[in-house]
């Protein structure tokens, strides 16, 4: 069953069209990715499902009950903010208890001082009160109850608003970049945290980040967003080994795709710079020939290329090319102990693994090769 | 770079620790303060000085003598039956206009910034009171709130309701008095109120909102009134000194009558001093005016200050 259901929404802003025809769907304690530049319309879509923003049009259910017209409130979601949005006046032990407060006690129970006179508000502190000291403690911030958010470190505060969002067991957990304001050594170690916390959880998930090894590390699947669409949407390995789009391919992996313009002949047979790839094109003419960094090698034959720069990363080592023809760059990952010798400047010949590249047509989209039986060749 | 440019860089280094060596650090830190602390002696320190000397003193403006009569001008002010109608107005006067306006100038501000459109124009409408002459709109004031000819009383009458004599009658003068203290001071607050609203980050409304806070009077209790804490404290402190200040529309309209019933603490440091020439007198009640600002001022910094969050 579906936790999250979004069915062909889009949305403008005037005559900014920020989501266009956008579906999606989350599984019951799946973990879903939102990722793309800034602008593409992930954080509007996780708006639209917590309910914060209304949709142009389309329709969004939670566990099946159609919920597009219905508040925030009452959608039965919790959110982790961007900068925490946590109380600034109210305590960690307060902050965690406000959804708790505002969904079990009435307005005049709320009233400070005399509400917990009223009816069973006082019992009901006390449940509120232990539940969030076991949020706490599962997060570890049951010593640092009586601060204010103020007085917390950055990892502290992203605990608290983590547990403000666990601590009544919502249907949908949303997360709109809780990592952004961490420094990169606790970035990696919450990134974990995170994903265990879903595990024991257990609710649908969405997750957005612009970060693309966030989205790849942490998610059962990820959406890739661009221009307001899902480009695409698939596990992470998938998302890696099979993009559908070219700004998919461009957008995830690090050092980014090589991609290189490439002609198919008549007979479909793909060259890149006159060189033949070993890939035979269901279509003709000018396609997009793109090769990921590690699946490209310095080699006795391929593309003529001229080194232009060369890192050393330790496990591996990059270098940075510029085919000949036309300056397209490349990047090839390489092992350290096969690094060429060449000197800056001098030429190299490149050879692509067909069986791992991938070809894309004038519009971005996947073009589906097959290998071609002869070994790559000059013409 | 120049030589001229390099030679100074070369020396600059010299002259600064020369400089350092003749005043020391602190001297110069001293040094640097001087024309701030200057300035204020001369202009703040002084003076109050002066007040609280002349306060124990019977100088006459003009007199060649005076002598020092100790507490004597404060106990004739327990006996001023002037003094201490000004005194009881003065209270009144503040606690009709600073609740009002303050609670008006809060209710507008977040109607304004509800709304969706015309912000700059409510914020110039309601602010125009401040920049208009107080001396000038009493004329208006004046006509408004006259007993015959005054249109507020025409539609009072047009009602069927009773018509008081609103500048004229003791009953009414402070409430006519209070209501345009009002009209001064809801357009001063509503743009402070408004400043702070501003500054409230809009992911906590967000955030109050799926938390489930569904009325709009949770998420004010719950975001907006604790948010603008530091704004009310200001703005409490802003109206309650500028309302004790009250002068300019008791002159004008009313002289403090009829019969001392709008007379104010500021009408009457005035009148003594520059109407009467008791200066002695008319500082003794300036320094009990001082003390009373003074008062509220550390009362509300300390009792409302310990619960508001800065952070």
């Amino acid at each position: 069953m579906a936790g999250v259901s979004v069915s062909a929404v889009s949305k403008s802003f005037g005559v900014t069209e920020v989501l266009k025809d956008v579906s999606l769907e989350v599984r019951k304690g799946e973990f879903v990715s939102l990722v793309g530049p800034s602008g593409c319309g992930k954080t509007t879509l996780m708006r639209i499902i917590a309910g914060l923003e209304t949709a142009s049009s389309g329709m969004v259910t939670i566990e099946g009950r159609d919920v597009t017209n219905i508040r925030a409130a009452d959608r039965d979601v919790a959110m982790v903010f961007q900068n925490y949005a946590l109380y600034p006046h109210l305590t960690v032990a307060q902050n965690l208890a406000v959804p708790l407060v505002m969904r079990r006690l009435s307005a005049p129970q709320r009233i400070p001082f005399f509400g917990r006179f009223i009816g069973d508000a006082s019992a009901q502190f006390a449940a509120i009160a232990e539940e969030t000291k076991q949020t706490a403690q599962m997060l570890g911030i049951a010593q640092l109850m009586d601060r204010k958010p103020a007085q917390l470190s950055g990892g502290q505060r992203q605990r608290v608003a983590l547990g403000r969002a666990i601590v009544r067991h919502p249907r949908v957990f949303l997360m709109d970049e809780p990592l952004s304001n961490l420094d990169a050594a606790l970035r990696v170690h919450t990134r974990a945290e995170i994903v265990a916390l879903h595990r024991r959880v257990g609710a649908a998930t969405v997750y957005v980040t612009h970060d693309q090894s966030e989205a790849m590390t942490m998610s059962d699947r990820v959406a890739v967003m661009m221009g307001g669409e899902i480009l695409q949407i698939a596990s992470p390995e998938e998302i890696y080994l099979d993009p559908i789009d070219l700004r998919v391919a461009a957008f995830i992996g690090s050092p980014k795709i090589n991609a290189l313009p490439a002609e198919a002949d008549d007979k479909g047979i793909v060259t890149v710079d006159g060189l033949r790839m070993g890939l035979i094109a269901p279509t003709r003419g000018p396609v997009t020939f793109a090769v990921r960094p590690e699946d490209i090698m310095p080699a006795s034959d391929g593309i003529p290329a001229r080194l232009t720069h060369m890192e050393f990363l330790g496990d591996c080592a990059l270098l940075h090319a510029e085919t000949i023809a036309n300056k397209s760059p490349v990047i090839c990952r390489i092992a350290p102990d096969q690094r060429p010798r060449v000197g800056i400047g001098e030429p190299i010949n490149l050879r692509p693994d067909p069986a791992k590249s991938f070809l894309f047509d004038g519009n971005g989209k996947r073009v589906r090769a097959t290998l071609a039986k002869l070994k790559p060749a000059h013409v | 770079m120049s030589e001229a440019t390099a030679a100074a860089y070369a020396i600059a280094p010299r002259e600064r620790s020369r400089a350092r060596s003749l005043v020391g650090d602190a001297g110069a830190a001293w040094l640097l303060t001087l024309p701030a602390i200057i300035t204020y002696l001369l202009m703040i320190l002084l003076p109050l000085a002066g007040v609280l000397a002349l306060a124990f003193t019977d100088y006459e403006f003009g007199g060649t003598s005076f002598r020092w009569i100790g507490l004597e001008n404060f106990a004739d002010m327990l006996k001023d039956r002037t003094f201490m109608a000004s005194i009881r107005n003065t209270v009144i006067y503040c606690l009709f206009v600073v609740p009002l306006s303050i609670g008006i100038a809060l209710l507008l501000a977040i109607l304004i910034e509800a709304g969706a459109r015309g912000r700059a124009f409510f914020r110039a409408v309601f602010f125009l009171p401040v920049v208009s002459l107080t001396v000038a709109m009493a004329t208006a004031w004046q006509y408004l709130l006259h007993p015959s000819i005054g249109p507020v009383n025409a539609v009072l009458r047009g009602l069927g309701l009773g018509t008081p004599n609103w500048l004229g009658s003791s009953d009414w003068v402070l409430v006519s008095l209070g209501m345009i203290g009002v009209w001064e001071n809801v357009g001063f607050n509503l743009v402070l109120f408004l400043a702070g609203l501003t500054a409230i980050p809009r992911e906590l409304y967000g955030a109050a909102e799926v938390d489930g806070a569904k009325s709009a009077w949770s998420r004010f209790a719950l975001v907006t009134w604790p948010l603008l804490g530091p704004t009310l404290l200001f703005v409490i402190i802003i109206t309650m000194t500028r309302s004790i200040r009250v002068f300019d529309s008791v002159q004008t309209l009313t002289q403090g009558g009829p019969n001392n019933a709008s007379e104010v603490l500021l009408r009457t440091i005035y009148q003594e001093g520059f109407h009467y020439f008791k200066f002695g007198y008319s500082a003794a009640i300036t320094l009990v005016f001082l003390a009373i600002v003074l008062a509220i001022m550390l009362v509300q910094t300390r009792l409302i200050d310990r619960r508001i969050h800065y952070g």
